[in-house]
């Protein structure tokens, strides 16, 4: 009796600590909010692609405190659908970390599911300043605010290609075209303030429908107004259909900067073709000079770099690195450093973080805003050390031009070509 | 003036892609007496048809017409006889919701199958015409030859042939056609295949002008909506009309307002003409319909 006694209570101390150890095993699950269908899915895949990379390469180097990471997925096609898809991986799937999710009003939605149930929220790239601006405690912005994109845009204009224009800056003719939802409004809002603080008047600025079919009046009056420098906010559909009608309409510029988005998106060279060459791209960069990455960064870049062309075949555009620096710093600086991977405690971790630039793949730093940034005491969980710059297409891919120090190449073709001779 | 004469001319030949576009829906909508919300999805499979074709074999958009034509002719009848046939006798509901599934379906259907990437052929004609500081696109112009041409002859088919009559006299009376011995049925079958061949001619207008990608539709089927009715429900013609002047009205307003209201002011002119010609332009009273507009 007694050892029939012994042996249960040893296969059930057994079984009590296979259990155990099962639960130490268990994975952390972090909810990915992306457009994986409908207009927006081009980026939110090119983030997902490169999010499934971070965690392919964390679980392979042993997971998060041998804890592997598993990611559950919600489609946000739009900001309706977000909340939904939101509140499903929170109710039905318990997931207490999400992330994703790309566009600006997806996040904007994306966050406030997430703040209203107190689930962590780390944002990859959406942009609006709002996102950051509303009083969330668990939200935190990894890549850089709308501001900067534009700010980018309007620095190489002062700082490089007004003197490559061999024009004094303030003389220089700026004009801004603007997609009117809130990432291009957003933007466009930055660079207006900006480059009037700057003391540059711009020739042109209007806003555009993304769902535009015709760009003729928008290129007509930008012909008539003939600017220097253009600075474009769009997204792919409407980059290629305005690029082709300049071509069509002969509508030339010296430089033409496209914010992002649109223009950042890797097939817009199979769309125009060559006459791609030139154009340049303030974003988050898709390859920054090696030497500004910390010597471990600079091997995690390489190993991404790898794989991403191995599994795309091509090099990655600015959001694949950027969604990979996010979740790259999730896994490796906030919860390494977690208990009880509560929201509470993640927020603790995220807000001490004090990483220098070059911290991340994309050269970026984190250190975030809580209630305390002069410029806007309502901001908090925005990261100020978000590396966004300028890059140029090339013949043959893309060089990253601006700011000096990230810079891999000099910019190039400026003036740019007429359309006779691209 | 240069700029107007620019603006009108560009807006001219736009609207008539847009009117190509729409009539296709309209004819459905005259005889079937259903709005196809899954439009904009006939629309994107046969843009993709169209650049797949190119693509593949190196050939012209145009002649790959004489493919998705035929194509396009068949998919609308399978979906004819898988979608629209079971749900015609239903209330009407029915078929709005049915397309608008058909629509979703397509639409994700594309994106697994062709990914969100946006599609594109190499440019036909590398130059546009130039005259004086006129710049007109060669392939728009081509658009706007087709459509004139596309519209002549659907008249024409309509007026003058038996399968014209046949549909006309459907459209007037069903009942009454059945007992003539005109198999409404079929006819249904051959306008709802025959909007959907339409739908591919201008699919093959539109591939070199604008990207295709799963949900290229959309963009599209607001504005073949609102042609379809300006233009007087089911009427040919009332397309075309309603097409160009969507397509100047547009280029007008963005260019002298601003291109946010492109959209904005095609809507006003869409209310006006509601208040003032409830029956679109070239509709007659009391007749959404293709006979009744002849």
């Amino acid at each position: 009796m007694r050892l029939v006694f012994r042996s249960c209570a040893f296969v059930a101390s057994f079984l009590l600590a296979l259990t155990f150890g099962a639960q130490a095993q268990e994975p952390i699950k972090i909810g990915v909010l992306l457009p994986f269908t409908g207009p927006l899915a081009k980026n939110g895949i090119e983030n997902w692609e490169a999010m499934q990379i971070a965690r392919d390469m964390i679980n392979e180097r042993g997971g998060v405190n041998g804890r592997k990471i598993e990611y559950v997925q919600g489609d946000a096609t739009n900001p309706n659908a977000a909340i939904s898809e939101t509140e499903r991986l929170i109710t039905k799937d318990g997931v207490k970390i999400t992330t994703g999710s790309f566009a600006s009003p997806i996040a904007i939605a994306v966050s406030q599911a997430a703040e209203r149930h107190g689930v962590f929220h780390w944002e990859t790239t959406g942009a609006a300043e709002i996102i950051t601006r509303r009083g969330f405690k668990y939200t935190f912005q990894v890549g850089a605010p709308a501001r900067k994109y534009g700010q980018a845009a309007v620095d190489i204009v002062l700082d490089d290609l007004a003197k490559r224009l061999k024009k004094p800056a303030a003389d220089v003719k700026l004009a801004l075209l603007w997609e009117n939802r809130a990432f291009g409004k957003s933007v466009g809002d930055g660079i207006r303030t900006y480059s009037q603080a700057k003391g540059i008047k711009l020739v042109y600025d209007e806003g555009y429908d993304q769902t535009a079919t015709d760009m003729t009046p928008i290129v007509q009056k930008l012909k008539d107004v003939a600017p220097d420098v253009l600075i474009a906010i769009s997204f792919p559909n409407d980059a290629i259909l305005f690029q082709r009608k300049a071509k069509e309409l002969d509508f030339n510029v010296a430089a033409f900067i496209g914010v992002s988005a649109g223009y950042s998106a890797p097939d817009l060279r199979d769309s125009i073709g060559d006459s791609v060459a030139g154009i340049f791209v303030a974003d988050f960069p898709p390859k920054v000079n090696e030497g500004v990455l910390k010597p471990a960064v600079k091997e995690v870049a390489r190993e991404f770099y790898k794989r991403y062309e191995a599994k795309l075949k091509r090099a990655p555009a600015g959001h694949a690195a950027a969604g990979f620096s996010a979740v790259w710093a999730l896994f490796t600086e906030v919860l390494p450093k977690a208990k009880t991977y509560e929201p509470d405690e993640l927020r603790e971790i995220a807000l001490k973080l004090d990483l220098p630039e070059g911290s991340l793949v994309n050269g970026s730093g984190i250190k975030f805003t809580n209630f305390d940034w002069p410029d806007d005491p309502k901001d908090a969980g925005q990261n100020l050390r978000a590396s966004i710059g300028v890059w140029q297409w090339t013949k043959t891919g893309n060089e990253q031009v601006f700011p000096p120090e990230l810079a891999t190449h000099e910019p190039a073709m400026v003036p740019l070509p007429n359309w006779s001779n691209r | 003036m240069s700029t107007l004469i620019q603006l009108i001319l560009s807006g001219i030949l736009v609207g008539s892609v847009y009117a190509l576009m729409s009539i296709g829906l309209t004819l459905i909508f005259g005889v079937l007496r259903i709005v196809n919300f899954a439009h904009g999805e006939f629309l994107m499979i046969a843009m993709y048809g169209a650049w797949a074709f190119t693509h593949l074999f190196g050939l012209n958009p145009y002649i790959a017409a004489v493919a998705i034509v035929p194509a396009m002719f068949l998919f609308g009848a399978v979906v004819y006889w898988l979608v629209i046939n079971p749900a015609l006798d239903k209330p009407h509901l029915v078929v709005v919701f049915a397309t608008m599934a058909l629509s979703i379906f397509l639409q994700n259907a594309a994106l697994m199958a062709m990914t969100a990437d946006l599609r594109d052929i190499p440019p036909i004609f590398n130059r546009s015409i130039v005259i004086g500081s006129i710049h007109l696109k060669v392939e728009l112009l081509l658009g706007f030859a087709i459509t004139l041409l596309c519209t002549f002859a659907l008249q024409w088919m309509i007026r003058k042939t038996y399968l014209g009559k046949a549909i006309r006299a459907t459209v007037q009376d069903g009942e009454a056609a059945m007992l003539m011995g005109i198999p409404v049925p079929r006819i249904f079958l051959i306008t709802f295949a025959g909007g959907s061949a339409l739908v591919g001619l201008a699919a093959c207008v539109m591939v070199p002008l604008f990207s295709v990608f799963p949900s290229v539709g959309l963009n599209f089927v607001l504005i073949a909506f609102v042609i379809v009715v300006l233009g007087g429900m089911g009427s040919i013609e009332g397309a075309l009309i309603g097409g160009i002047c969507v397509g100047v009205v547009q280029s007008l307003s963005s260019y002298y307002v601003a291109p946010a209201f492109g959209q904005m002011f095609f809507f006003i002119l869409f209310l006006l003409v509601m208040i003032f010609r409830p029956n679109g332009l070239l509709g007659q009273q009391g007749a959404a319909t293709i006979g009744m507009n002849e």
